[in-house]
């Protein structure tokens, strides 16, 4: 199996001095392609700073990250930026969306920035997958959180990137448009096969990945397959116990 | 509360500034108009301390000191010195109380020939031959170096004048006088005791020397100066001279004579203040729209921060006066920086004009307490006036909004814009309709046409937000291929009042520059236009600096080979009723083949002595038709003319013309303000310039022009006066364009997030960089394109309302215009380099960072 993205001894130190945080201290991991893989762990765990550090936003304090088999460290902002234009989709917890775009605007976004020409039969599977298609031309004021997020999802999908990162997507949704949400990412990867990387606290979200790996202290401490909510529930509340 | 105004201005001093910055320029335009003024106002002081005559005497013409209209072809009005008879000065010294009386005269004419060959001084201000009055106690006019002139071989020159003569004492100098051309020895050089420059000459010789070449007669003068016997009043002197005085003689005490000037120089500094100062509220008037957007987007910023004051028991009138706080700290420090900046305006100021050709009397600087306190007052209340609706905003924000996540201030419709906007445009259309049917009554016409071009201003401004949303749909059109430029266009559609008061700010500059634009345009082609239909003659002779000139000029050239017609004009001041005007003689044979006036009635060559024909405006104006007898009075006495014709006005030739025996019998001068040369049909035009300026040659006291060069060096005057208008104006279309800075600055910042966004999904630093710029040409693009679409609808009108001031045809400048766009978008990107900068280097994951 191959990766579509992977870091050895990723460490990401904030600060100096007496305001200094190991965010990140030398982690190694692997996301496989095809697969929808979560990041669980407590807040403050350093879930956020690896998937920035994963998806080439921020900047590494040591060793090194690949998007597929290209090395990010050493990449000029230029051909970062180029990078997560063409090989990555982002969804963030909140303000996913160019206000003053519509909703087919925003998903073909990268697309655009990029001068290129969407996929017109791709773009209507996805459009379709997300059930969006009687709310292209609103703008995003005129959709709902959780129509605003599965646009987020589309247009993170729309390019047919390397990997998808997502944020808490679910974070600021009530449970139905959650699981809407959360089924439309699991459905991408088993019907197109897309890689999928998702940080989340709820057990309930990470229930719908295929592997989850679990942070805690900027380190990679344990990994789970198939999971489900009470398995994931119980680890979690294992490590609180542990720690405590 | 005011703690918390305090700690937000320091919170947001790097945004605050561009506004500070736009206050500082307004109040420091004004501040320095004052000190500018005061300052000059201050350095004649010294002519007030200068002594002068207990009582002086002269001739009480009824004339104004500028004579009416620039008659015969933009020579100055003709002249005529208005003399006394030297036995008065005899009369006078007998008089008891009487210490001593001098005769004076003191007459144009005399013009100092520079080293270089060149007559010293400039066009306009007078080149004055007097006599020295060697009694120090009552003669403003010092020694500073030298002896007095006596003899016809002695001159003293005023020190300015030698210095740009090249000359000093010792030295011969060529003047030329209505008396003929002289080389007197400088013996000496004179101050009036204060320093620079005004443009004018003067040249001083003993009173028989004075006589003979500044009026050509030896029995007469144009004044008495008087010195009192000690103990004796002026007032009391002036009585018991009073009697003794010939009709058209007045006297007037020093007192008088101090006052008279000082009321004269006031008006002058009054006038060049109001000028100045509005182009300093111009400026403060744009800056209006800066301040109003700043504050604006603070409150839209803060205002969970304000709702959370309202939520904790802040009362609303306790929020307003917050944000009124800030402003009154913010108007309180711009005000006092701009006082600083005035002291430099002060002396840009001078260096402009400088620049225009005046050089000014340098003296200290004065600060009024006046100008501090106006510069203040001016400050605190335009950033008072622009905050209070963005302050009343604030005070509406409601305490729930700190507890909502997502905040907008509900987007108010722009109903009642549209529709007073609306309203006003109307209004200023009927005006402007009004205004062109009431043309004949000239000031009438120009107040409504000002009143119309008001009400479309605010009509505009009203209108901008609803016009802007179309607008930059359409002008971002080319660029909407692209995201980036999509982008763009919608930022610059997605608060449309923001973008429409930085518009407005810009559009009120261009609106401005155009209608001068398109006025200074307009009288280059009138005047063009008078030259090409009017004036046949191939040459013209004037006065270097318009003067009238020596008839020896006229014989000269008048046998020159090749020519068909070769006459001169003179001109005298004249007055019909109360309207001055200016008395042309012609050689009435000659004339009409050297300028083709258009008669309504009556020949010009057939017009005797004691007949005279005049412009159709004025013979309206005064109700005259043909047959009539008009009393007229002159300089040296009154007339009776009878009028046998009228002409259609055209340009500068206005007025009354007649034969010049009828002018030498109410007594002119022997000086011709003009001579005009036609080339025959079969000559060669460039023989005969070549013979003309051999002709001329030691002739520097004046030019010979063709049609070219006479269209030529008239358009110059006005570019420099036009030139002066549009540096001044330069102002208010800066602050303008630190508006355009500061909104993008702003918005920047309010939309970090959003640019975290875009750079997230892969937008590079220079599409960011270029999405800004693009915004920010929309924006001026749009401002200027109104300003410009104004001006234009306004210098048009306002040409019809000077047409009978002879701006008679139109001419819309349109590569001036494209310049103007062309510049709105240079403006545009300039002022978009910072904030460009500023948001292509936004922290991509700070700006995602959910709060
Ligand atoms: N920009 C930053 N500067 C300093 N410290 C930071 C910054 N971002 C994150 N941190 C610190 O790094 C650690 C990990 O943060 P984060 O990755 O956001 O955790 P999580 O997403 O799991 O809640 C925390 O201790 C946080 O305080
Ligand atoms: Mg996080």
């Amino acid at each position: 199996m191959t990766n579509a993205a992977h870091a050895t001894a990723l460490t990401k130190v904030y600060g100096s001095g007496d305001t200094r945080v190991t965010a990140l201290d030398s982690v190694d991991v692997e996301i496989e392609t095809g697969r929808f893989t979560a990041i669980m762990g407590p807040s403050g765990s350093g879930k956020s700073t690896l998937m920035h550090c994963l998806a080439g936003l921020d900047f590494i304090s040591d060793g090194r990250v690949w998007i597929g088999d290209v090395e990010l460290s050493g990449l000029s902002d230029k051909n970062l930026t180029k990078l997560r234009r063409d090989a990555v989709g982002f969804v963030f917890q909140a303000f996913n969306l160019v206000p003053t775009l519509t909703a087919l605007e925003n998903i073909t976004l990268p697309l655009d920035i990029a001068g290129r020409k969407p996929d017109q039969a791709w773009l209507d599977t996805v459009i379709d997958t997300v059930g969006l298609r009687d709310r292209l031309k609103h703008r995003p004021s005129e959709l709902s959180g959780g129509q605003q997020q599965r646009v987020a999802c589309a247009r993170a999908l729309a390019s047919r990137p390397t990997i998808v990162f997502a944020d808490e997507p679910t974070g600021n949704l009530d449970s139905r448009s959650g699981a809407e949400v959360l089924g439309f990412l699991r459905r991408s990867v088993d019907e197109f096969g897309q890689t999928i990387v998702m940080v989340t606290h709820d057990p309930g979200a990470a229930s719908y990945a295929d592997r989850v790996l679990f942070l805690a202290d900027g380190r990679i401490v344990d990994e789970m397959h198939g999971p489900t909510a009470d398995l994931v529930l119980e680890r979690m509340k294992a490590f609180e116990a542990g720690r405590s | 509360m005011l703690r918390a105004a305090l700690r937000s201005l320091l919170q947001h001093k790097l945004r605050l500034s561009l506004t500070l910055l736009a206050v500082v320029v307004g109040v420091a335009f004004v501040a320095g108009t004052y000190i500018f003024t005061d300052s000059l106002k201050r350095s004649f002081d010294a002519l007030f301390s200068a002594p002068q005559p207990d009582v002086s005497i002269s001739v009480d013409t009824g004339f104004n000191q500028q004579g009416g209209g620039g008659g015969g072809g933009g020579a100055a009005a003709g002249d005529q010195a208005a003399t006394l008879p030297q036995s008065l000065v005899a009369t006078v010294s007998k008089v008891s109380g009487v210490a001593a009386a001098y005769g004076v005269v003191s007459a144009d004419g005399a013009l100092v020939i520079g080293k270089d060959g060149k007559v010293v001084g400039q066009n306009g201000p007078p080149a004055r031959g007097s006599t020295y009055v060697a009694d120090t106690a009552i003669s403003a006019i010092a020694l500073a170096s030298g002896s007095a002139p006596v003899g016809p071989d002695q001159v003293v020159l005023l020190e300015s004048t030698a210095t740009s003569a090249g000359v000093s004492i010792g030295d011969s100098v060529r003047i030329d006088t209505p008396g003929g051309t002289v080389r007197p020895i400088v013996v000496g050089l004179a101050t009036r005791g204060i320093s620079g420059s005004d443009g004018s000459t003067l040249a001083l010789f003993d009173l028989p020397t004075a006589q003979k070449l500044m009026l050509r007669k030896a029995d007469v003068v144009t004044g008495v100066v008087v010195r009192a016997d000690p103990g004796v009043s002026q007032d009391s002197l002036k009585a018991t001279l009073t009697p003794l005085l010939p009709a058209n003689a007045r006297a007037l005490t020093g007192t008088q004579r101090s006052a008279d000037i000082a009321d004269r120089l006031s008006t002058a500094f009054q006038f060049i203040n109001v000028f100045l100062l509005t182009f300093a509220f111009i400026a403060l008037f744009v800056a209006i729209f800066l301040i109003f957007n700043t504050f604006s987007m603070l409150v839209a910023q803060r205002t969970r921060e304000l709702a959370l004051l309202r939520a904790v028991g802040a009362s609303r009138a306790q929020v307003r006066r917050s944000v009124l706080a800030e402003a009154t700290v913010l108007g309180l420090i711009a005000a006092v920086l701009g006082v600083l900046g005035g002291i430099g305006v002060s002396q840009g100021l001078r260096l402009l004009l400088r620049g225009f050709g005046a050089d000014l009397p340098s003296g200290p600087l004065v600060i009024e307490p006046r100008t501090i306190v106006v510069s203040l007052v001016v400050g605190v209340l335009v950033t008072l006036v622009s905050a209070y609706v963005p302050a009343r905003r604030a005070a509406i924000v409601p305490p729930v909004a700190a507890m909502r996540d997502e905040i907008t201030l509900p987007n108010r419709s722009l109903i009642v814009r549209t529709v007073s906007g609306s309203v006003l445009l109307l209004l200023a259309f009927l005006l402007a309709r009004v205004a062109l049917s009431t043309l004949d009554d000239g000031t009438r016409a120009a107040q409504l046409a000002g009143l119309s071009a008001l009400c479309a201003l605010i009509a505009v401004i009203a209108l901008a937000p609803m016009l802007g949303r179309g607008a930059l749909f359409v002008m971002g059109w080319p660029f909407s291929g692209s995201a980036i430029g999509r982008l763009a266009r919608e930022n610059g559609r997605r608060n449309p009042r923001r973008t429409a008061a930085t518009s407005s700010a810009l559009a009120i500059g261009l609106a401005l520059m155009t209608t001068i634009g398109v006025i200074a345009s307009s009288t280059k082609a009138s005047v063009a236009d008078v030259i090409d239909t009017t004036i046949g003659a191939d040459f013209v002779v004037f006065g270097a600096k318009f003067q009238p000139f020596s008839p020896d000029v006229y014989r000269s050239v008048k046998d020159t080979a090749g020519t068909s017609a070769v006459t001169y004009v003179r001109q005298i001041p004249i007055k019909v009723g109360t309207e001055q005007s200016v008395l042309t003689g012609v050689e009435t044979d000659v004339f009409p083949r050297v300028v083709d006036l258009t008669m309504q009635s009556g020949t010009i060559s057939g017009i005797g002595l004691g007949q005279v024909v005049v412009d159709d405006k004025t013979a309206a104006t005064l109700k005259l038709k043909v047959g009539d007898t008009v009393p007229a009075t002159f300089v040296n006495g009154a007339s009776s003319l009878v009028l046998k014709g009228v002409y259609t006005q055209a340009g500068p030739y206005t007025g009354w013309i007649t034969s010049i025996p009828t002018l030498m019998s109410i007594g002119a001068r022997e000086l011709d303000s003009a001579v005009y040369v036609k080339v025959a049909p079969a000559g060669d035009v460039g023989a005969v310039r070549v013979s003309l300026d051999a002709a001329l040659a030691d002739t520097p006291t004046v030019k010979l022009q063709d049609q070219a060069s006479l269209k030529d060096q008239i358009n110059g005057q006005f570019d420099r006066v036009f030139g002066f208008i549009y540096a001044l104006l330069a102002l208010a279309v800066i602050v303008a364009f630190l508006g355009i800075v500061n909104t993008l600055a702003l918005s920047v910042h309010e939309r970090r997030r959003e640019v975290g966004l875009l750079r997230a999904v892969g937008t590079s630093r220079p599409q960011i960089r270029r999405m800004v710029v693009l915004e920010a040409v929309l924006i001026s693009l749009f401002g200027a394109a109104i300003g410009v679409a104004l001006g234009l609808v306004y210098g048009s009108l306002l040409q019809k309302v000077l047409e009978p001031q002879g701006i008679t045809k139109l001419a819309v400048p349109g590569g001036q215009i494209l310049w103007f766009l062309a510049l709105s978008v240079v403006g545009g990107v300039v002022a978009a380099l910072w904030p460009a900068f500023t948001a292509s280097r936004l922290d991509v994951l700070k700006a995602i960072a959910s709060e």
